[in-house]
């Protein structure tokens, strides 16, 4: 009868030069990635803020630049309404015509 | 890189520690890839037969390593718990090409058809036809004997590898021993 022992263990079949230092650095590539990766929902909360911060900046609704401090001291010197209207810019005047039509003239 | 990074000698408990480390898991990687990379390719080998598959069985079962390295406890000894990732994966491989298969029977003589293809052409004929038998058994029979006669595990090791019983793990080596004594035999007198 066959005695394995005699046998032996060695393999008929070779494993390739360098194999294992050729994979161990395909498995640390392949882990990288994946290590670095963040939360995709922290991506794209971020992605969304970068184009909503860029979109108003663009578009600019407050106008931001142009604005400035009213003049009040010209304003407490002006003997009249209308002096005072003369004081104000384009913009305050704007602002005056939309909260004139919103609350009425006699409130504001 | 530290000097402990190409250092053998490192033992398990210091690799599992620094496996749960965020900050040196790849210095565990490479350890474990210097210290057990050899061995746990040839039980793959042995089990899948095919190089190209071993490859893509020890690949995977690094990946796993990486992935599920929170889960390991320090109550498993880190090459049980190695070895039996690397099984899974070559079960899970065999499965696949069996699935591919006609009929799961064939896996077995698909298997020594590849013995032959994949060995040396220098090789020693008992060498191969030993691979053979091998390849004929049944997956079970065929990871215990493997485990137990090159890799030299104990059985309480091969139960924490395979989750079988010490005294299914007996009986499935004794007749993994029987039916590879009586292939050679046959096959050596022709």
């Amino acid at each position: 009868m066959i005695d394995l022992e005699k046998i032996g263990r060695e393999m008929p079949y070779k494993m390739p030069d360098h194999f294992i230092e050729n994979l161990t650095d395909r498995v640390l590539a392949e882990i990288k990635p994946v290590k670095k990766k963040k939360n995709p929902v922290f991506i794209y909360l971020a992605a969304a803020a970068s184009a909503a911060a860029m979109v108003l900046l663009l578009l600019n609704p407050f106008n931001i630049g142009s604005m400035r401090i009213p003049d009040y001291e010209n304003i407490s010197e002006c003997k009249s309404i209308d002096e005072v209207f003369q004081t104000m810019s384009s913009d305050d005047l704007g602002i005056y015509s939309i909260m004139t039509n919103f609350y009425g003239e006699s409130t504001l | 890189m530290s000097r402990a990074e190409f250092d053998i000698s490192v033992t398990d408990d210091t690799i599992a520690e620094m496996l749960c480390s965020d900050s040196r898991v790849e210095q565990a990687i490479r350890l474990i890839m210097k210290k057990y990379g050899e061995p746990l390719y040839w039980h793959i080998r042995r089990m899948v037969v095919v190089h190209d598959d071993a490859e893509d069985a020890l690949q995977e079962t690094m990946m796993n390593i990486y992935k599920y390295r929170n889960t390991y406890s320090n109550d498993f000894p880190l090459s049980s718990w190695l070895y039996k990732i690397a099984t899974n994966e070559s079960l899970k491989l065999l499965k696949n090409r069996a699935n591919s298969l006609q009929s799961a029977d064939d896996l077995g003589d698909s298997l020594k058809n590849s013995v032959s293809a994949e060995s040396d052409p220098d090789a020693d004929r008992t060498l191969v036809l030993l691979q053979e038998a091998i390849a004929l058994l049944p997956i079970k029979q065929k990871t215990v004997f493997n485990l137990r006669y090159y890799d030299e595990k104990s059985y309480e090791e091969i139960h924490l590898i395979t989750g079988d019983s010490i005294g299914t793990l007996k009986t499935n080596y004794h007749y993994a021993v029987n039916k590879i004594k009586e292939y050679i035999t046959e096959h050596s007198l022709l």
